[in-house]
């Protein structure tokens, strides 16, 4: 049975529909990842599940329970907001014991709280000071604290480290996960940040104009997207979408990149039936970037590696990998090559596609063929 | 270069400043002469006002003009000096400020807090009440008193006075809740807390400011109004605003201006009070609800 069940869940603003039937479900200790652009409608959809925002129809259950009608402290949730939230006239003691305060625990229990989640945060010594007096990170730590103490069935986030800047902000992402993998509650989160996302989450559900577009595990969602939007969604730098043809040769299948002067024919090995149907037909090809290497740096367990020679138009060191862009098609293509392949701008080198992890896409319906 | 560019702005600021300073100060006297007057001449005998030059300090300090103004002075028929009135008037002023302020948070909080279809449109004639000129309400208030049993009474006053200060109380506190970040109300309604916890200690704690700017605004208008306690006012419950024009404006006898003038400073005495002590949140808090974010 299923922890956090949302069957069908409408929210409308006047005229306006900010979730369109929205069906996700988590399994108790999950971490569910709610991504997508902003204005997707993934932060009302963690206000309703909070009961901050009410629902034009559908279902919500926690724990086997319907909660739709249920007030927000009543629905055994804690949530950590995107500006932290912390009441500026308390101490943080007191912040993070409010919760408890309002539920009519003794003084005494609640300072036993109130240090064990301080003990587990490392915020001992902050206790006696006033929001104001703060840094950012110890500010997320104390909202995290303000939730933990709880010990509720379900914790939400709202963006809770978009405020932080780079360096503590993976800091941070590093100790959500091993706050989770040690307390293995149910987490319900949301991010537009897509490697917070592949980071953290059990789960990933990818929202798009109040529409899911794909629930799955990281690796499902990126090695496997569901459509076009998704495709171009996870993943940094994107995956390179091209517009390409199905060529059928006596039985096997190529796929026909036109360019300027010559059309570029990749094979594809092993073709999945559905892709047969669309023999002759245009196509959109996917290929991530880390899947267009130079020879050398191209994966030796791959089975299927073509070979074709592409002109260097921008090349992007990075540190560790170096970015090459060159046309196929008329789109810029990103490949990621190892270091310091000594490549010059203009020059005509041959580019390895690891053909075994190519995605195709229908381009009128942007759904995944194969 | 750069040392004499600067040698010159710091002389040429010098100037303007002085001439700056020198026009402030000449304004500053102006506004502060007629205080002068009133005071110079509330501590002189009253001969000596008769003889003229009501600029000179007094010849002969007296304070007997102060305890006449008070305690003994003319007003109506009896000889009570405006103490009772005084009294009457702190009776009025203390709880139309403290409901009118209380009931203006409550609104602001609702307004922005707990938002209803129309709210809008109720904040709206809320605000038309600041611009409605206290005449035009004279005698439907009358009536209304008169309904209510209130006519005449402190009591009526004060009902008065709340009903007139919510429109501005209200205008502040909504400007100043406005700004209020609204995820602290969702937090605190996710921690368990109800409407009026809320308010209490999440809301509250932070208002200092516009409570200051509001008291201030409240007790100035109720303590200075002298149209609302002049119509509806008995002999018995008449603030002070009222019995100073009837000291002043008695028609028999001397015209003792020393005893006026004392009356007229004890009047103004307790706004003054208010603005010196918390005048600088005053301003503060105008300027928190002016700018938010």
């Amino acid at each position: 049975m299923a922890f956090l069940e949302i069957n069908r869940l409408h929210k409308q603003y006047g005229a306006v529909e900010v979730l369109k039937g929205v069906d996700i479900t988590i399994e108790e200790g999950g971490f569910l990842v709610l991504v997508g652009p902003s204005g997707c409608g993934k932060s009302t959809l963690l206000n309703t599940i909070a009961g901050l925002e009410g629902i034009t129809s559908g279902e919500i259950c926690i724990d086997g329970k319907v909660v739709n009608d249920l007030h927000p402290s009543k629905r055994d949730i804690a949530m950590v907001f995107q500006s932290y939230a912390l009441y500026p006239s308390m101490s943080v003691g007191e912040n993070i014991a409010f919760g408890l305060e309002m539920r009519g625990v003794s003084k005494a229990d609640r300072q036993k709280a109130i240090e064990g989640v301080a003990a587990m945060l490392q915020i001992e010594h902050l206790l006696k000071r006033r929001p104001g007096q703060l840094s950012g990170g110890q500010r997320q730590r104390v909202a995290m604290g303000r939730a933990l103490v709880r010990d509720p069935k379900l914790f939400l986030f709202d963006e809770p480290l978009s405020n932080l800047d780079a360096k503590l902000r993976v800091d941070m992402r590093t100790e959500i996960k091993r706050l989770h993998q040690k307390l293995g509650t149910t987490i319900v989160y949301v991010t537009h940040d897509q490697i917070e996302a592949m980071t953290l989450a059990t789960q990933i559900a990818v929202l798009k104009d109040g529409v899911l577009q794909q629930v799955g595990t990281p690796d499902e969602v990126y090695s496997k997207p569901a459509n076009m939007f998704v495709a171009d969604f996870m993943g940094s730098p994107t995956m390179n979408l091209i517009d390409a043809k199905i060529a059928n040769g006596d039985g096997t299948l190529a796929v026909e990149i036109p360019q300027r002067d010559r059309s570029l024919s990749l094979p594809v090995p092993q073709p999945p039936s559905s892709l047969q149907s669309y023999s002759g037909k245009s196509v959109v090809l996917g290929i991530r970037p880390e899947d267009i290497t130079d020879l050398d740096g191209a994966d030796p367990k791959a089975e299927h590696i073509a070979q074709a020679p592409c002109s260097v138009e921008v090349v992007e060191p990075t540190g560790a990998d170096t970015f090459v862009v060159t046309q196929l098609g008329g789109k810029e293509v990103t490949g990621r090559m190892r270091n310091a392949t000594g490549l010059s701008v203009g020059e005509d080198v041959p580019f390895a596609f690891n053909m075994g992890k190519i995605h195709f896409f229908d381009p009128a319906t942007e759904l995944r063929i194969a | 270069m750069s040392a004499a560019s600067k040698d010159t702005a710091l002389r040429t600021g010098a100037i303007a400043r002085a001439v700056i300073y020198s026009v402030l100060i000449v304004f500053a006297v102006f506004y502060l002469l007629p205080l002068f007057v009133m005071l110079v001449n509330s501590v002189k005998p009253l001969d000596e006002i008769r003889q003229g030059n009501m600029l000179a300090f007094p010849q002969a300090f007296t304070i007997e003009p102060w305890i006449q103004a008070w305690g003994e002075a003319q007003i109506g028929v009896q000889p009570t000096g405006l103490k009772p009135y005084f009294v009457n008037s702190l009776v009025m002023v203390i709880p139309a400020v403290a409901i009118s302020t209380f009931l203006g948070a409550i609104n602001g909080y609702v307004l922005t807090k707990w938002q209803f279809p129309g709210h809008r449109i109720v904040f709206g004639l809320m605000l038309f009440s600041c611009f409605i000129p206290f005449q035009i309400v004279l005698i439907p208030m009358a009536r209304i008193l008169g309904l209510l049993d209130l006519a005449g009474t402190t009591s009526g006053l004060v009902l008065v006075h709340v009903v007139y200060g919510l429109g501005f109380t209200t205008l502040f506190f909504r400007n100043y809740y406005d700004a209020f970040p609204t995820e602290l109300i969702r937090a605190a309604t996710i921690d368990g807390a109800g409407f009026f916890r809320i308010f209490r200690r999440i809301l509250l704690p932070s208002s200092g400011p516009i409570i200051v700017v509001t008291v201030i605004w409240q007790f100035t208008n109720v303590w200075n109004d002298f149209l609302f306690g002049a119509s509806f006012a008995d002999f018995d419950s008449q603030p002070m605003t009222v019995a100073l024009n009837n000291l002043v404006s008695s028609s028999t006898g001397v015209k003792e201006y020393n005893v006026h003038f004392a009356g007229a400073i004890l009047a103004a005495l307790p706004t003054l009070i208010v603005y010196v002590v918390s005048g600088r949140y005053f301003v503060r808090g105008l300027m928190a609800g002016a700018v938010k974010g």
